[in-house]
């Protein structure tokens, strides 16, 4: 697909600029804020657009906005692709082995798909979280552990279709393995779509952990937006902009992703629509 | 003659009631003292709501109303004290008997008299086996003698000071009634949940989640008391809650600083709140950094030091407690008037002297300007407690020492620091309770069985400091025991076993319209018998 297809739609050109915006950001961060962003950097609670060596302000033990603002785009950023990553490794693994196998397997693996499916993602990300203890990795994990669900049903369904196919046959006629059939024939043909889901679990994911952060089971240790926000909200009605500010980021960060998804879908589908 | 005392007093009240609508012209007529319903905020609902077994201010703050000790803290009573159940007590010259003679006429909620055979009960069954202060300054009682139904006479193993025996009466001697928990299993009681008292509210009900409600107890033994009607306990957990129902009237007092403390300058500027920081000076938290002696960087008393001076006290008392704390210079808090030793080696805020400290110790700076990790757990039992952890982190960052914050909730943290020990650092707000063998000693004390929560769990053993709590605890003449816990303070701060941070009470804020609010030192956790709600 041309990227002129790509970026036909003003909402794909938007959403690319703010995940272009995002990453500059994340990458950046470490050059332009050096050390630790939790450094206690001025005088607590200076506002905003006061002093010019802390533009956005401090909060209340006199940490840097714009330095937490920048490293929590990191943390959320990392999160939510490494959550995203991991959710359609897993998934797409589980769904293709389930469609491919067929029979038991199948019926097995997608039981314990409908499992997870009823428990509400969150409580089971706050379950895992709060069992076994905030740090980024077990974050990630906890978040995947209840996104890998969509991926594994859309690529068993592909793979359904896609195992009837000649070139399966064939393959099956010069002894491939059913392994690697699986895995070498299969599964890329049956990725794009699942793909396709990716944004929505990035922009999921950075939503999740945000919120695990504000209700305190993030890593302690690290900056995140949703943590900034529940730091301002004992101040809310005193210095409201401490929460306001990741508040805006959050939104923003979310939008530029799911934008920037639906633009790849549209121009995909374009695609395949002149085709 | 009980008629004519009755008369009398109705008399008084006739004309206190006068002079009062005299010098409140506008209230006139309708100002009335008796009735009224308060409506405060519970930020947490206790699982046990027994005094006798939890001696706790979670659980005094709803419990304090219904069960009573023997005394209250009082501003201007004789020893700091105000009678309750107990009319008067006595030790002996031996130190081995305390007397104690009860108030006459008093009944249980249930209407059952109350009698020395409850105090007994309480001292030897509940007290001294189930409680977690009690175990310690009950620990040699042996008997409780009741001569008659209104006298107990405590029998000591071993010499105990009086002044002990007195300063823990508020918190340690909350009398349930025999007759309920006698024959069961005392900590698996129904009444625990639901408590028989004498004092002047009733329980009612509890709906988890929502509410507790107390009601009169109209047979009450106090003159004309209590004033209100109800409390009414209104559970929001979000402290940002608080403030917003105070201000919308749906609630007239929060204490324990429900109101956050970033909230406090914008909520007295508003018509009709007060914001009150009497009615704490008993209940003194101190912010408190202990220690794990078994980690071989930390027994090494140069290590301690330097952490004591990377903190910057007044930056920690100015920003996170934005004034309402002071900061401390011991394990005494500076507003205890019996105890408190101000000469004692302090800890000034000073980077270099903390990094020449660490040097010293032989743990220089590597390559990354760093010399060492440790785990950092502050209790997140409250606001102030987890900031804290978030500046320490910087403090120590800032002298070498990189910190690992690891949070926790309440139940996990308390396993993590006193049960399994999986700590370097942590933070903790322990209470002093009045008299330094109450709940400060055994901060220190070497000895004390894992699990034991605010206790010395890291490790620490230092003779020369076992030896001064146990001389201590057997020193019967006040003044020498006072000199005792000098030498105790000083030594502490010589050696940091843990560093004391800062200290401070807490804040109330109510309605104009509540009244006699924070008229004793521990005021939150008192019975609020003369409380009331002006119509």
């Amino acid at each position: 697909m041309s990227l002129g297809r790509l970026f036909r739609s003003p909402e794909a050109v938007a959403g690319f600029a703010i995940l272009g915006l995002l990453v500059a950001i994340a990458l950046l961060a470490p050059v332009l804020f050096p050390g630790d962003p939790l450094a206690i950097a001025g005088q607590p609670l200076t506002r905003p657009f006061q002093d010019w060596t802390l533009p956005l302000g401090t909060d209340r033990l006199g940490r840097d906005v714009l330095a937490g603002l920048f490293h929590g785009a990191r943390t959320s950023l990392a999160v939510g692709l490494a959550a995203a990553a991991a959710s359609i490794l897993v998934g797409s693994v589980v769904g293709t082995v389930a469609g491919f196998a067929g029979g038991l397997v199948d019926e097995v693996l997608m039981r314990i798909t409908d499992a997870f499916q009823t428990v509400p993602g969150f409580l089971l990300s706050l379950a895992l979280v709060s069992v076994v203890g905030p740090s980024l990795g077990v974050v990630v994990a906890a978040i995947a552990l209840s996104a890998w669900t969509g991926p594994a049903r859309i690529a068993r369904a592909e793979v359904l279709s896609i195992r009837e196919r000649d070139y399966v046959a064939s393959a099956r006629v010069i002894g491939m393995h059913p392994v690697e059939i699986a895995f070498r024939e299969v599964l890329p043909n049956a990725l794009p779509p699942v793909l396709a889901l990716s944004s929505v679990i990035v922009a999921a994911a950075i939503l999740t952990e945000a919120a695990l952060s504000f209700l305190g089971l993030g890593d302690p240790n690290r900056v995140t937006w949703g943590g900034m926000i529940a730091e301002g909200r004992a101040v809310l009605r005193s210095a409201p902009y401490l929460s306001v500010i990741p508040g805006i980021a959050l939104v923003l960060a979310v939008l530029g992703v799911y934008l920037a998804g639906e633009g790849v879908v549209e121009g995909t589908a374009a695609r395949e629509g002149q085709a | 003659m009980a008629g004519i005392e009755i008369s009398r007093r109705k008399v008084l009240a006739g004309s206190a009631f006068l002079l009062a609508s005299t010098a409140l012209p506008s209230i006139g007529w309708t100002q009335a003292k008796k009735g009224g319903r308060l409506v405060v905020a519970a930020d947490s609902e206790p699982r046990n709501l027994n005094p006798a077994i939890v001696a706790s201010n979670g659980v005094f703050f709803v419990a304090s109303k219904v069960v009573e000790p023997l005394a209250e803290a009082s501003f201007d009573g004789e020893d700091g004290l105000a009678p309750r159940l107990a009319t008067s007590w006595e030790g002996s010259a031996d130190g081995l008997s305390v007397t104690f003679k009860l108030r006459e006429g008093v009944t249980w909620h249930d209407g059952k008299p109350f009698s020395s055979a409850d105090v007994a009960f309480s001292a030897l069954n509940v007290w001294k086996p189930l409680q977690n202060l009690g175990r310690v300054v009950f620990k040699n009682l042996e008997a409780v003698e009741t001569p008659d139904a209104n006298t107990a006479v405590f029998k000591f193993s071993k010499p105990t000071p009086l002044q002990l025996i007195k300063n823990a009466l508020p918190a340690l001697t909350s009398v349930v009634p025999k007759h309920v928990y006698e024959g069961s299993d005392i900590a698996a009681n129904p009444a625990n949940n639901a408590p028989v008292g004498t004092g002047p509210f009733k329980f009612a009900e509890h709906k988890a989640g929502e509410y507790y409600r107390l009601e009169r107890y109209d047979k009450y033994w106090g003159d004309n008391a209590p004033a209100l009607d109800e409390i009414i306990y209104r559970v929001l957990p979000d402290r940002a809650a608080a403030a917003g129902a105070l201000e919308a009237e749906e609630i007239q007092l929060a204490a324990f600083s429900a109101v956050p403390l970033a909230d406090l300058k914008r909520i007295s500027k508003v018509a009709g709140i007060k914001v009150i920081s009497e009615g704490y000076e008993a209940l003194t938290y101190q912010l408190v950094v202990e220690i794990n002696h078994r980690r071989k960087e930390l027994a090494d008393a140069k290590v301690r030091q330097a952490i004591a001076h990377a903190i910057d006290k007044d930056f920690v008392v100015k920003t996170i407690f934005l004034g309402y704390a002071k900061p401390a210079t011991g394990i005494v808090p500076q507003n205890d008037k019996q105890f408190y030793a101000p000469d004692v080696p302090t800890y000034g805020f000073d980077v270099a002297k903390a990094n020449a400290l660490l040097d010293e110790a032989g743990y220089a700076k590597k390559d990354d300007g760093k010399r060492f990790a440790l785990k950092l757990l502050p209790a997140p039992y409250f606001n102030e407690t987890k900031q804290f952890g978030d500046y320490l982190r910087q403090a120590l960052a800032a002298v070498g020492i990189d910190a690992e914050l690891v949070n926790n909730d309440s139940a996990a943290h308390q396993k993590a620091v006193y049960a399994d020990h999986a700590f370097d650092l942590a933070i903790a707000p322990p209470v002093f309770r009045g008299d330094p063998a109450i709940s400060t000693t055994i901060l220190v004390q070497s000895g004390i069985p894992d699990g034991v929560p605010f206790s010395n769990q890291g490790g620490y053993k230092n003779d020369e400091l076992d030896g001064l709590i146990d001389k201590a605890a057997e020193t019967l003449d006040p003044s020498a025991r006072i000199e005792l816990y000098k030498e105790f303070q000083k030594k502490v701060a010589a050696d940091l076993p843990l560093i004391n941070v800062a200290e401070w009470g807490f804040i109330t804020v109510a309605r104009d319209t509540v009244k006699n609010v924070s008229n004793n030192p521990r005021w939150a956790v008192s019975n609020w018998a003369d409380t009331y709600v002006e119509t």
